[in-house]
């Protein structure tokens, strides 16, 4: 990248938005230099919520570690929670019991439609409309339920184990889970009237943020942002892990790359982790939840010396741990590369030439959460 | 297209990689290579012409044992097929400085700006090297093994004059 141009001073002004600005979705600064109401320099600045995530990692186990992950990324933090512990589970060569495999594909997926339908919500409410993030929230309010007659917890999971899970599904789980997805199937016309054919909806989003593949490539910008420029990378498909290669789905993608498309990807690829999720409860098989052999919470896990690199498909993208152990208790570093980081470093390069009336559906289009980006 | 392994054979044939300084096994990549650190833009600048996109810059504190920085690139793409990914692994002695990527790949700037502030590495050509999560002008390096314990603030709080409603007790 280079520097950013140096406008003239006498004709631009500077306009902060944020820290605690509605639209930015927890504590990010925008400082944009405008010129009248164009933006000439957009400049995030972040590092408001960092809580040092990965120098916590270096001083506690890996069993200890396991409440810090859902909380990088709250909104799909089952995600994050069994990235860790599948990254934990590869270096110390645990076997996973295949129910337990399965249920975490269903346990993921609800997660990530329930932070899709948050960012619908606060998106659509960014733009001004306050009817859909009531429809929204009725629908994640029944995913949140169901997540937590298994989980106990509502946000900030913690229900993976080196091993498989620490709570088994109960007998009632799958008619419950296919009610939630009866409920949702039957909402995707309500959005599509409510919304997709809305006027001022297409107006503000259509040919507004468009990104390019080669903005894309440069600064490394994954997940649904990524999907909406028409480049069907994700990480479920080219790097599968965990049980999801068994089960059919389509990548999602649209060609346009604004803000449209982006939020045209979100809406269907929730359509397609629906069909994952009825495929794995048709297919959820019995027995153990957890592998007998493997080491409890309570017990000190040492993972053999070396690096290792994986890589899940979160809400928002590709979220790579990096561990390195030294044979200790306790890794010697790790590293979350985190999907919300790049997809937000790239705003600098695509704001300038907007309205700033538009950086606010740019901003909401990228879908970020910033304890993820801060760390 | 080109594959991971031939970009591993173009980056030896530019003679940018050097022999491993530490035994240390690394998975999750399917190629992995040791650069030369003022070799770095060469080798990365063959990654980005391939189509590859910036993943992740991770850095490892070795002063204790090694006197030196590890940094490990990882790069990826969008296309299949899966184990795409390349890592180069940098040994960056203590004190001295690595090459920038900023001009390579966008997402380098910020990854770069972090390892300099949470373990003081310095970035050659960085066009903005400042801090990006860590408050502006914090001087420790928090990620250094040798850290214990941020220093006091400097912040003299002796002045301070106590809003009236402190006084009043606390919402119930």
């Amino acid at each position: 990248m280079t520097n950013p141009p140096t406008p003239d001073a006498l004709d631009t002004y500077t306009l902060n938005m944020g820290p605690q600005h509605p639209s930015t979705h927890g504590v990010l600064r925008m400082k944009l230099t405008l010129r009248g109401e164009e933006i000439v320099v957009a400049e995030p600045i972040i590092g408001y919520s960092h809580r040092a995530h990965e120098k916590m990692a270096e001083n506690r186990t890996y069993a200890q570690f396991l409440p810090n992950t859902s909380r990088q990324d709250y909104l799909c933090g089952m995600i994050y929670n069994f990235a860790w512990v599948e990254a934990v589970e590869k270096m110390a060569g645990i076997t996973v019991p295949e129910r337990a495999l399965v249920a975490r594909v269903i346990l993921a997926e609800f997660n990530r439609i329930a932070s899709h339908l948050l960012w619908i919500g606060a998106f659509l409410l960014d733009l001004g409309a306050a009817t859909p993030f009531l429809y929204a929230w009725d629908d994640r309010e029944a995913i949140l339920f169901l997540l937590e007659s298994v989980t106990g917890s509502r946000l900030t999971y913690c229900t993976g184990r080196f091993g498989g899970l620490s709570k088994d599904l109960d007998a009632d789980f799958p008619r419950r889970a296919r009610e939630v997805v009866a409920k949702l199937k039957g909402r995707w016309n309500e959005y599509v009237r409510l919304i997709e054919d809305n006027v001022i909806f297409i107006n503000r989003t259509k040919g507004v943020g468009v990104m390019s593949r080669d903005l894309c490539l440069s600064y490394g910008v994954t997940g649904p942002t990524l999907r909406g420029s028409g480049v069907p990378y994700d990480v479920r498909k080219a790097e599968p892990y965990g049980a999801y290669p068994r089960f059919a789905f389509d990548v999602v993608t649209r060609e346009e790359g604004d803000v449209f498309a982006r939020y045209m990807v979100r809406a269907l690829e929730m359509q397609q982790s629906v069909r994952i999720i009825e495929q794995a409860l048709e297919q959820l098989p019995e027995g153990p939840i957890l592998n007998p052999d493997s080491i409890g919470v309570k017990k000190r896990l040492k993972l053999p010396v070396g690096t290792q690199y994986y890589a899940v498909e979160s809400a928002r993208g590709h979220y790579g741990i990096l561990i390195v152990s030294e044979g200790a208790p306790e890794p010697y570093r790790a590293k979350f590369r985190t999907p919300s980081y790049p997809n937000l470093a790239v705003l600098a390069d695509l704001m300038p030439g907007h309205m700033v009336a538009d950086a606010v559906a740019v901003l909401g289009s990228v879908d970020l959460v910033m304890p993820e980006v801060d760390r | 297209m080109t594959a991971p392994a031939e970009i591993a054979r173009a980056v030896e044939h530019l003679g940018a990689t050097v022999p491993a300084p530490i035994e240390h096994p690394f998975a999750g990549a399917a190629e992995v290579r040791w650069i030369a650190p003022r070799r770095l833009p060469e080798a990365c600048r063959i990654v980005r012409d391939a189509g590859y996109f910036f993943e992740s810059l991770t850095c490892v504190d070795r002063l204790a044992g090694h006197g030196a920085f590890e940094l490990i690139y990882t790069f990826n793409r969008y296309e299949a097929p899966a184990s795409s990914r390349v890592a180069w692994r940098v040994w960056s002695p203590a004190g001295e400085s690595v090459p920038t990527l900023s001009g390579v790949f966008g997402a380098a700037n910020w990854n770069e700006r972090e390892a300099w502030e949470l373990y003081g590495v310095t970035f050659a050509g960085h066009p903005n090297l400042t801090w990006l999560l860590l408050p502006e002008g914090t001087e420790w390096r928090p990620l250094l093994k040798t850290f214990t314990a941020p220093p006091a603030s400097r912040y003299d709080d002796s002045q301070r004059v106590s809003p009236a409603h402190d006084d009043e007790p606390a919402h119930p």
